[in-house]
């Protein structure tokens, strides 16, 4: 009877207790750490390393902590970095939801950047922003390491720093067609702009360090000036400016949209088929009919096969079984982070950068950073391009534009005889 | 021993405390407006509330019964030991009996055909086809991982025209107006769920589903996906305005349509829309 009595108790409270201690994830997750570049201390081919300079491995991590605090948990904020000031003109207080005064923390009123992010965004976009979350792998197309400071879908020139506001548009609207959702119904105004502000900072401290990781690359290790402050100054400045000239440099059309008439939309088509003098190659990648499978690019069902066939990981085996040819153009259809890239299908009227006319403007005039679509302005002029534009925007509700385009297997003759198809 | 029934008693005053105090707590009660938390807001949300009512109302007087009974016969029944270590009441056994079985059997089945023949009327108000309002479509609806895709027909009323306009995570209608949607899915199973008007349906890949609902306040709700359809499933909420009237829901269609056919960045005059 004791015995069954003291089973019951046991039970009991080893229930309660339970129910008492509640859950913890601490032991999953382990501490929350910055994760380095791999050329930090690995041979990266074709690449600048710092393999091999353990000296200037160490003064380049004691940088980065420097400027940008050891930690997620730590933020230091660099002078002059191209973050928000609150209305004490405190810089980069938004990333935070504590400040370091010299009476010690002192409580914000908001959750900041960081515990947005830590939310929202790191599920897929990583710990220090490498687009390497652990929900990240099961995307196609994959999530955007911001540490090249490059996105995708801006109003500046190729290449270029995005400005505040594409980054505001891409959180609160989404990329349609891919993984990024819009966040207008699940963030506030004011937590969209700590949620920029998170963005543009890990964008500065992956640049910087990609910067040290350069600057290392030509240095001695023995040499005791290697990255001395003033040289760091000097990287860091730069760094900064790209994303200070972005505000500058937004690409807004001189002449406003022409009304999208027929004549407007056939002009685009002959654009777009390459027919005028102009001889654009639109067709190589998006297709004789638009629909993203011109013969610049690998077969659709080939790529389909490769990216959605198996194991993510396992996709540079599932490359590596192409044939040579494939393989080959393959290569050459990276984009600038590495990934898989297909042309948009034009028939389906979903724009990942946005489906209003200046949006599909920038696209064409001043191409994708980062991805195969290279800029068209000043190779035509602003009235063609809106012609383009009008004609992009028309052709989903009118496929039979491109009925009697010629068939794909013609067009790859005519790609054959175009060198610049093969950029 | 016999105390241990206590710990019974305990569990169900506790349950019975909970729904009867529910409903004089905005918070514990149905999802309504703030302010006038005993007001559904829409024609549907009002019969299903009364169904809720009334299955609350039976089920609560039959868990009162039975669990009276139970702590009854706990502590009625519970063994006692007398003086000399034996039981003082030999336990008896009996096999069933068939009058208790049809009684037990026959009342929940009684309540349960009665609940299956008193809801029909609404559920085929709500889901049937045949139903569906002769109005035409306020907006085509498409989950997908993770967020509602909206589609309005745009001024020409009609869906695929160049003037649809497009938002994300964004409903809009108008008050009093019976609002009709085209409810798809881009990838899996999706639940489109309007908690303040009471309407639920599955998105199913391949089928356009059609539901339909009103509002009679004007305001902000919610919209939120109620099947679990992957990692991101919480991301998918959405904002639900209800218009005063036609003429503002007009404007800020208007206005959403000027931005989706921007084409300079400020200032410039915007170009005829797009009614080819």
């Amino acid at each position: 009877m004791i015995v069954r009595r003291c089973i019951r108790l046991g039970l009991g409270l080893s229930i309660l207790l339970t129910t008492a201690a509640g859950c913890s994830d601490a032991d999953l997750t382990g501490p929350i750490v910055y994760e380095e570049q791999p050329a930090m201390s690995r041979e990266v081919e074709g690449k600048a390393h710092l393999a091999g300079k353990p000296r200037i491995q160490e003064k380049a991590r004691k940088t980065l902590a420097r400027l940008y605090g050891p930690s997620p948990k730590e933020i230091h904020v660099p002078e002059g970095a191209p973050l928000s000031k609150d209305e004490q003109g405190r810089l980069g207080v938004l990333l935070a939801n504590h400040v370091q005064t010299a009476q010690g923390p002192e409580k914000l009123p908001h959750a900041g950047g960081y515990g947005l992010y830590r939310r929202h965004c790191l599920h897929c976009h990583g710990v220090s922003g490498a687009g390497d979350g652990p929900t990240a792998p099961f995307l196609f197309p994959l999530p955007r390491d911001f540490r090249r400071g490059l996105f995708k879908f801006t109003s500046t020139p190729n290449g270029a720093r995005p400005e505040r506001d594409d980054l505001r548009r891409t959180i609160r609207d989404g990329l349609h067609g891919t993984s990024m959702p819009a966040f207008e119904a699940l963030l506030t105004k004011k937590e969209i702009e700590q949620v920029v502000d998170y963005v543009t900072f890990l964008s500065l401290r992956g640049e910087t360090e990609l910067a040290l990781i350069e600057e290392g690359f030509i240095a001695d290790d023995e040499d005791e000036d290697a990255l001395e402050d003033d040289i760091v100054d000097e990287l860091v400045q730069s760094v900064f400016g790209k994303w200070e000239d972005a505000a500058d440099t937004v690409v807004d059309p001189p002449v406003p949209r022409t009304p999208p008439s027929p004549e407007s939309v056939a002009r685009g088509r002959e654009l777009f088929l390459g027919r005028t003098k102009e001889k654009l190659e639109c067709a190589g990648c998006h297709g004789a009919k638009g629909l993203g499978d011109g013969p610049s690019f690998v077969d659709v069902d080939v790529f389909n096969r490769v990216v959605f066939g198996g194991d993510p990981s396992k996709m540079p085996e599932r490359v590596a079984k192409l044939d040579e040819k494939a393989r080959e153009l393959w290569k050459q259809k990276l984009d600038e982070w590495g990934n898989p890239l297909r042309p948009a299908n034009l028939s389906r009227a979903v724009y990942k950068g946005g489906r209003r006319p200046i949006d599909l403007y920038w696209r064409i005039a001043k191409g994708i950073t980062g991805a195969q679509m290279p800029a068209h302005y000043p190779g035509i002029d602003h009235a063609q391009i809106w012609d383009l534009v009008n004609f992009v925007l028309a052709l989903p509700y009118q496929p039979e534009l491109l009925d009697d385009a010629p068939a794909p297997a013609a067009a790859e003759g005519v790609a054959a005889d175009a060198p610049a198809v093969r950029r | 021993m016999r105390y241990w029934s206590l710990i019974f008693a305990l569990a169900a005053v506790f349950s019975v405390g909970a729904f009867a105090y529910a409903p004089f707590s905005a918070d514990w009660w149905l999802p309504n407006p703030a302010g006038e938390p005993y007001h559904s807001v829409s024609t549907f949300g009002r019969e299903i509330d009364a169904l809720f009512l009334i299955i609350l109302v039976l089920t609560g007087a039959v868990f009162i019964g039975t669990q009276a009974a139970l702590v009854w016969a706990q502590f009625r029944y519970a063994d006692r030991i007398g003086e000399d270590g034996l039981p003082v009441r030999p336990a008896q056994y009996f096999h069933g009996s068939q009058r208790l079985e049809v009684i037990w059997t026959v009342i929940p089945a009684g309540i349960l055909v009665f609940l299956a023949l008193y809801q029909m009327d609404t559920w085929a108000k709500i889901k049937f086809r045949s139903a569906s309002p002769r109005t035409p479509v306020l907006a085509e609806v498409t989950g997908r991982q993770f967020q509602w895709a909206m589609k309005y027909p745009g001024p020409d009323g009609r869906l695929g025209t160049p003037d649809d306009l497009f938002t994300v995570n964004d409903l809009h209608l108008v008050k009093d107006q019976t609002a009709l949607i085209h409810l798809k899915s881009a990838d899996v199973i999706h639940s489109f769920f309007l908690p303040q008007m009471r309407i639920k349906q599955d998105a199913v890949p391949g089928m356009a589903i059609p539901v339909w609902f009103d509002c009679d306040r004007a305001g902000r709700f919610e919209l939120a996906c109620a099947e679990l359809c992957g990692w991101g499933h919480y991301k998918m909420r959405g904002d639900v305005v209800v218009h005063e009237t036609e003429a503002e829901f007009q404007a800020w269609q208007a206005a959403k349509l000027a931005e989706q056919g921007r084409s300079q960045i400020a200032g410039a005059d915007e170009p005829e829309g797009d009614d080819r």
